[in-house]
């Protein structure tokens, strides 16, 4: 590369001698990846693993508990009943285990004038945190899971309330109910957030407050997405009894179980489970149980975004026509300069000297996309966020998929200019040069 | 210097084979300013496109400077055509939005000069041409005449072993013509060998030694004297 200054010269000198083709090239190129980038951002969020290091160790039973006979469902609901939760949470096996939902609510510190704020609240047990790897900033999770009036705080609650995270033993009043802080939650995201797919493949943040599971149910929160009941008490009323004793379905259940034997295991626990609960005529239904892991989970609940994985395609096919133009474009430029590539040959410069001046057109071009496909990418993001918001919280890049997309456009800017730049070094020498 | 022996050249098209060059033999020795003439189509082109390796020939054997062209690489022969051989066109090939300077610098870029060195030669090549004040204009803007010295500084300046000249003067008025076959004579009497192929009579008679050839076949042009007239004045 002793010729790299000379060779990046000589492509700058390139394209201001045809500066228009040349910007028609390069923006066809820049929307083609632009768009693909976009999709492929969101892709990436939806599809990625979120917790690369314990996902296949993530599982989460089902079994067929409703009380209604019915010989004909196979299938477990999607959510499960405070019993179910219960009868579940009655193994050893687990290394971890928590029952969970999603709900809402509002919020305000005590003895203030503020007015309260709406907040996201997950109702879970104390297990949780370690499922999920969520770190604490200060303090831990509950000693156990009995009910207290303990919260944990995301950070972004932590500072939204209080302006600093440094918060343990301090107040905070959530409907009404005044709860002291145990804990805080350093920075944390999942993205996607698994652990609540069965509401939708969620591409929403994690929940700003976290609250025990048994107080959850003694003060009568639900669940404010997914419920069920399958049978004719008032939840409204008496909800600690009537929310844990009826077929009341609200929880997601989840367990870490971190060999294949303890998988086995559990395996069994479940259909030992449900043989004696027949037994005690408890299990009208067939035996449906189901042990799901994290990454198959959105499949299960068939909640895969279709409309995404459709995108994806579109995305793709899209890229190749633009490539397929830039190409041809592309083509008539070297067409252009075939004269002095046969020049610079007959004067005694290699193939080998072409291809460096080539690849390093390349390089200026893959960069020029790049930067231009991103700003692309950008407003393609924003009108996809506009036209699909539940998109929004996935906008951001990560640099392995910046560096990603950098290849991408390496990639892409070599294709556009491999063929036509072959064209033009092989042709015969002499006949360009002739008068 | 030059040694080209029993060399053919055929050129396929879907509908005709035309043999260029016929049972070529010629051998040019260092110093020597070898005229090439016949009439058009006769195979003068081809014949130096093939001396300066821009085009392979199907049979018979190249040697150049004592080593056979035949069979070699595409980088040795690219690197033959950079360190041995200066081409000098009939429509200068310059490039058009690169200054003097620039054009004669361009195939010593492809050789692994030091910038010093690089400037040195070009600088020499220019004074050389006597074209020195000239080095940051474009070609257009000089006339025909400079434009083909700016040509010559470009293939003198890596020191080529032989010059190589495919009717050098044929674009020019005959003012300009002289001044260029002037510059070249006086390059051969510092010892550089040249072969040009040219149409004018005049330019063949003040070379050292006039080779022609006709429908691809090589002939002394002395004793077929009246076959250069009769191409000359076609
Ligand atoms: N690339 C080619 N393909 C096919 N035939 C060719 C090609 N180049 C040259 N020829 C043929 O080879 C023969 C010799 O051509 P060449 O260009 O060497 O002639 P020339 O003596 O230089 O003529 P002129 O004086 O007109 O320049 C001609 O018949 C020509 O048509
Ligand atoms: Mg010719």
């Amino acid at each position: 590369m002793r010729n790299f200054s000379y060779y990046l010269r000589l492509s700058l000198h390139n394209i201001k001698r045809a500066p228009l083709p040349y910007a028609l090239t390069l923006v066809i190129l820049s929307i083609g990846l632009g768009v693909f980038f976009s999709n492929a951002t969101l892709y990436y969020w939806m599809n990625r693993d979120p917790l690369p290091e314990q996902s296949h160790t993530l599982f989460f039973p089902r079994i067929n508990a409703v009380e209604q006979a019915c010989d004909s469902c196979l299938t477990p609901l999607r959510v499960l009943s405070y019993k179910d939760v219960q009868k579940l949470s009655n193994s050893a096996i687990p290394s971890a285990q928590a029952g969970m939902f999603q709900s809402g609510g509002y919020a305000r510190l005590p003895n203030t004038q503020n007015g309260p704020t709406p907040v996201s609240i997950r109702v879970t047990q104390r297990d949780f945190f370690e499922l999920f790897n969520a770190p604490f900033l200060h303090g831990q999770t509950w000693a156990d899971n009995d009910a207290r009036m303990e919260l944990i705080l995301h950070y972004n609650a932590a500072l939204k309330f209080f302006g600093r995270t440094d918060v343990l033993g301090q107040q905070l009043l959530l409907d009404g109910e005044l709860y002291t802080i145990v804990g805080v939650l350093d920075n944390w995201q999942m993205l996607p957030k698994l652990y609540d797919v069965n509401n939708g493949l969620a591409i929403t943040p994690v929940e700003e407050i976290y609250l025990p599971w048994e107080t959850a149910y003694n003060l009568g929160i639900k669940s404010n997405s997914t419920t069920q009941s399958r049978d004719s008490r008032n939840y409204n009323e008496n909800f600690a009894v009537n929310g844990r004793e009826g077929e009341f379905y609200q929880a997601q259940f989840w367990v870490k179980l971190d060999t294949p034997a303890q998988q086995d295991a559990y395996r069994q626990f479940m259909d030992n489970l449900v043989a004696s609960e027949k037994e005690a005529g408890r299990h009208p239904r067939p035996n449906g149980n189901l042990l799901h892991n994290m990454l198959d989970i959105a499949e299960a609940f068939n909640e895969r975004n279709r409309q995404l994985d459709a995108f994806a395609v579109v995305s793709v096919l899209f890229l190749l026509v633009c490539l397929f133009n830039a190409s041809h474009l592309s083509l008539n430029r070297y067409m252009a300069s075939q004269f002095e590539f046969s020049l610079r040959r007959a004067l005694g410069a290699s193939r080998l000297q072409l291809q460096g001046q080539l690849l390093t057109d390349v390089l200026v071009n893959g960069v020029l996309a790049f930067v231009l496909a991103l700003l692309f990418a950008v407003l393609m993001l924003l009108l996809i966020n506009q036209l699909l918001p539940a998109t929004s919280a996935l906008n951001n890049w990560q640099p392995g998929l910046i560096l990603l997309m950098f290849g991408v456009a390496l990639l892409a800017s070599y294709l556009v200019t491999l063929y036509p730049a072959w064209r033009a070094s092989y042709s015969p020498l002499n006949q360009q040069l002739k008068a | 210097m030059i040694h080209i022996t029993q060399l053919n050249k055929v050129f396929r098209t879907e509908l005709i084979e035309t043999q260029a060059l016929h049972n070529i033999n010629l051998s040019v020795a260092e110093g020597e300013f070898v005229a090439l003439t016949g009439p058009s189509g006769s195979g003068k082109s081809t014949l130096l496109n093939i001396l300066g390796t821009l085009e392979s020939y199907d049979s018979g054997d190249y040697q150049l400077d004592g080593q056979s062209v035949t069979g070699m690489t595409d980088s040795a022969l690219s690197a033959l055509r950079n360190e041995k051989i200066g081409f000098i066109f009939q429509s200068f090939n310059l490039i058009k939005d690169f200054s003097i300077y620039d054009n004669i610098e361009l195939p010593l870029r492809y050789r692994g000069f030091s910038a010093a060195e690089r400037k040195q030669r070009v600088e020499q090549a220019l004074e050389r041409v006597g074209l020195a004040g000239r080095r940051s204009y474009l070609p257009g803007q000089l006339s025909g005449g400079q434009q083909q010295r700016v040509a010559i500084a470009r293939a003198l300046a890596g020191s080529p072993r032989i010059l190589l000249a495919d009717e050098p003067t044929g674009n020019l008025d005959s003012l300009m013509a002289r001044q260029v076959m002037e510059l070249l004579e006086q390059l051969n009497r510092e010892g550089c060998t040249i072969l040009m192929v040219t149409h004018d009579p005049e330019q063949a008679r003040r070379a050292g030694r006039h080779v022609q050839i006709v429908d691809g076949m090589l002939s002394d042009a002395t004793v077929y004297q009246p076959l250069v007239a009769q191409a000359v004045n076609q």
